[in-house]
């Protein structure tokens, strides 16, 4: 088969394939059915009273649906791990972290080469890094009241660990921008959040019970607590990742 | 559920400690990657592992008095209200499940012990990826299903890539897009179901769908087969099997086990939870039953065509989960609640665990037969049980263990295999699949006599480069060896006596021989074996099993003189693939052009396909 043909054929074989999706799927977002209103209904009449928590996007993901919620954090935990393992294997960085043979790696370069560097560059991560970080505790904090929570708060504390990352000094060694506490963090909030998820056993309200529920306390608490926790552990996972990317240009 | 002052743990709570405990081990091997060094790093590692491997089996035994009443565990996690909660059901079928895939695991992280992979990346991602097919077991929620179905890709990607192989991070990529984009298709689905009925869980939905007029019609037919054929990509049925040879060809060996043996049933076996009360699902559980029959033919057509030996084996899973698939399908369609659905539905558990075991032992006996002798190329690899006496093992483990799985796949009695084939070919007697699940089968043999060449003795012509193919995995060394007239035993191979594979031979023994007894074991007990799972899957529809029903007859000179007549064909069959037309065809079907595209168009044709089939019922 000659070159021509063989694309031609490429080509009729993408453009089936886009046809039959399409004829598939356009029907289930075209559809005129009348939306469904029981959950909404019922969150809207019981989810503050239930949950304690005024965002009640976030009543679902850690109340309602928290089991859902500790798969996803799985599969970042996973992607993390995996993206390491590959970029470690790549040939470039940060083994020492994630206990890879340190014959494939080459230690840890925390700082960019001097080339790229620029006095403006460290300036300005160096002074926002601090803020940002701020921004991302308030953001993962106040996620029961607005919009934010555990997810988006450990992003932006992510960024925030990169601008310190950015901004500090070749020389300079800065303890929330070293992979091993990063790790150290990342593992410490998995396991804290798995304590969280199972205590509900130990004090009776089941598992992904809320363990505070006789103590007292609002149950909102117990949302704050995973909130918290997530934000710590997405926010170090994905912090470790992107320091470990930043190595990679020597 | 209240705290009453005496410590009791409610079976709900121990159901996900099915769930929780390897997640727990996973976060311990963390923590000492993070915190300890050295000894105490691998002692807490150990430690972690066996907890989240075998410490379930606890919570199995626990909760085993309560499925073999008949009574399901069942809820909302959180305790939440059903409407938004997510509802989770914990029957005899995920206590099968469960059974089968910590059996598995367990067996393939002894493995690994000896033959790799180790390190923190690989305990944690294995952990969590038992965990996800636990909770994909009990799940009765769509969304959950998704998350599950999410957490067991994510993991498998990883462990695929762990491999040191060549082309495993392709094969790795692929998986990774092909299942990815077809979970964005699962999710139109869950949206099309969940636009028609409000609901995720699979009560919720099934009901409201009763309720609309006609049933949730179109819509409801297009969404269900999108979730579906998103399954049906994991299971890796026709049409949709293209990433499968790939990932677990060059997986790590023990990874390859637990992916072929617990990893592609899982999902099948979840998604029928949610078939057999939605309407529409026995119709397309009739026309999976159909493809799953072609798929048993077609794959092993390619199996028989395959040079590289694991890659023989990755095309025979395939080729098995066919018949799975096949008395699967056919046992939805004709419904739970009926005597030939039970029957049906046993056979098809029963040969996903029995090919689990034997399947495992399979790829753990070829992966240690391969990487001693150098070489994995069926043609040319040959007297590898020498290399395994060479390699320091006193008794025979890996060859038995090969032996004892391959007569268990070829379905020769009195192995596993052979039970629960006849079982599902007695189920099926008289219907076109009977036929082609004969003829697949007479393939599997041919392909097995073909695969247990590798062990024979080298023919004289070639016995000097073959016996120094330990030495030297790649050609050029194997050359100069010759040059300098060095005789072959004096060149001492990289793999042959290095101490690290002698220590290595202890965990590879045991976690064979565990798999290769529990071959010979369910082979022996098999007519209890089905009573047992018949009584236990009859949990949901309770037609009161009561006494252990042993199945089909098995040893009835029917079944035994049709066994030697399919031995017979199979050997004509391995006679003609060798010949020289017989092998130009094979070469033919093992190099046909197979295109990163192609996997999407399968996906697309086979997708539409199962729609219209839906639309049109």
């Amino acid at each position: 088969m000659s070159g021509r043909a063989r694309r031609i054929l490429f080509l009729a074989q993408i453009a089936l394939c886009v046809l039959l999706v399409a004829a598939v799927l356009i029907p289930v977002f075209l559809s005129s059915m009348p939306w469904p209103l029981s959950a909404r209904d019922y969150l809207q009449a019981n989810g503050l009273a239930e949950s304690g928590a005024s965002n009640l996007v976030s009543a679902i993901y850690l109340g309602y649906r928290a089991f859902d919620t500790l798969g996803e954090t799985i599969v970042l935990l996973v992607a993390i791990s995996g993206t390491i393992a590959i970029i470690a294997h790549g040939g470039a960085v940060l083994a020492q972290g994630y206990g890879l043979p340190s014959g494939t790696a080459s230690e840890p370069a925390r700082h960019l080469p001097p080339k790229t560097r620029t006095e403006l560059l460290e300036v300005v991560t160096g002074k926002l890094g601090p803020v940002v970080l701020v921004f991302g505790v308030y953001v993962m904090m106040y996620g029961h009241l607005s919009p934010g929570g555990g997810f988006q708060g450990g992003v932006v504390i992510a960024s925030g660990i990169v601008f310190l990352a950015l901004g500090s000094r070749v020389d300079a060694s800065n303890s929330l921008t070293s992979p091993e506490n990063l790790v150290r963090i990342e593992s410490a909030a998995f396991a804290l959040l798995l304590l969280a998820a199972s205590s509900g056993i130990i004090s009776g309200s089941g598992f992904f019970g809320n363990p505070l529920a006789g103590a007292g306390l609002t149950p909102v608490a117990f949302i704050i607590t995973l909130n918290a926790i997530i934000g710590l552990k997405v926010g170090a996972g994905l912090g470790f990742m992107c320091i470990a990317m930043l190595g990679r240009g020597k | 559920m209240k705290f009453t002052g005496r410590f009791t743990v409610s079976p709900e709570s121990s159901v996900f400690s099915l769930v929780m405990l390897p997640l727990l081990g996973a976060a311990l091997v963390m923590l000492a990657k993070a915190f300890l060094k050295g000894r105490m790093a691998a002692g807490m590692q150990f430690t972690a592992m066996l907890v989240g491997l075998f410490g379930p089996w606890l919570a199995l035994l626990y909760t085993f008095p309560l499925v073999w009443s008949g009574l399901t565990v069942e809820g909302v996690i959180g305790n939440w209200s059903g409407v938004v909660g997510i509802t989770f059901q914990f029957d005899g079928l995920a206590w099968l499940i469960n059974a089968l895939g910590y059996t598995v695991a367990g067996a393939a992280w002894i493995y690994s012990l000896g033959a790799g992979p180790r390190g923190p990346v690989f305990s944690s991602v294995f952990l969590i990826q038992t965990a996800a097919l636990a909770a994909t077991a009990m799940t009765a929620d769509i969304f959950n299903l998704f998350v599950c179905l999410e957490v067991l890709g994510i993991a498998s990607y990883v462990l695929v890539a762990s491999s040191e192989k060549n082309g495993a991070f392709l094969a790795s990529f692929s998986y990774l897009m092909v299942s990815a984009s077809s979970m964005v298709f699962f999710l139109a689905g869950l949206f099309g179901l969940y636009r028609l009925t409000g609901s995720l869980s699979y009560s919720g939905i099934s009901q409201a769908l009763l309720a609309l007029p006609d049933q949730g019609g179109g819509l409801a037919a297009i969404s269900l087969s999108l979730i579906i054929a998103a399954v049906a990509m994991r299971v890796a049925m026709m049409p949709l099997y293209g990433w499968l040879p790939d990932a677990h060809a060059l997986a790590p060996h023990a990874v390859s086990a637990v992916l072929s043996g617990v990893l592609i049933k899982t999902p099948l076996f979840a998604l029928s939870r949610i078939m057999l009360i939605v309407p529409l699902g026995a119709a397309a559980a009739q026309l999976l039953g159909y493809a799953g029959a072609a798929t048993a033919i077609v794959a092993v057509l390619v199996a028989l065509s395959q040079k590289d030996a694991k890659r023989l084996l990755a095309y025979h899973s395939i080729s098995q989960i066919g018949y799975v698939v096949c008395a699967w399908g056919a046992a939805l369609d004709l419904g739970m609640d009926t005597m030939a659905g039970q029957h049906l539905m046993t056979a098809a558990f029963l040969h996903a665990f029995y090919h689990a075991l034997f399947k495992g032992l399979l790829f753990l006996s070829i992966g240690t037969s391969t990487d001693r002798a150098g070489s994995r190329n069926v043609y040319t690899l040959r007297g590898a049980a020498s290399t395994l006496r060479q390699s320091g093992e006193r008794l025979p483990i890996t060859l038995l263990s090969f032996i004892i799985a391959a007569l268990a796949i070829s379905a020769i009695p009195p192995l596993n295999g052979y039970a629960s084939k006849i079982a599902i070919t007695y189920s099926l007697k008289g219907s076109w699949q009977y036929w082609v699940l004969s003829a697949a089968s007479i393939g599997t043999i041919a392909s097995f006599i073909k695969l247990s060449r590798i062990f024979w003795p080298q023919p004289a012509r070639i016995r000097l480069m073959a016996t120094e193919e330990p030495s030297a995995v790649f050609m050029p060394s194997v050359a100069t060896a010759r040059h300098s007239g060095l005789p072959a035993q004096i060149v001492p191979g990289p793999m042959t006596d290095t101490s690290a594979v002698k220590r290595a031979n202890l965990p590879v023994g045991i976690s064979q021989a565990m798999l290769a007894l529990a071959c010979v074991a369910s082979g022996l007990a098999a007519p209890w074996l089905y009573g047992f799972v018949l009584r236990l899957l009859d949990s949901a529809a309770s037609l009161g099993f009561t006494s252990l029903n042993p199945g089909p007859a098995l040893y009835t000179a029917d079944n035994l003189l049709k066994t030697l007549y399919m031995v017979l064909a199979g050997f004509v069959l391995f006679r003609l693939a060798v010949s020289a037309l017989g092998s130009r065809l094979l070469s033919l079907v093992r190099d046909r052009h197979r295109g990163f595209h192609g996997l999407f168009l399968s996906f697309a044709v086979g997708l539409s396909v199962l729609c219209v089939w839906l639309l049109l019922v």
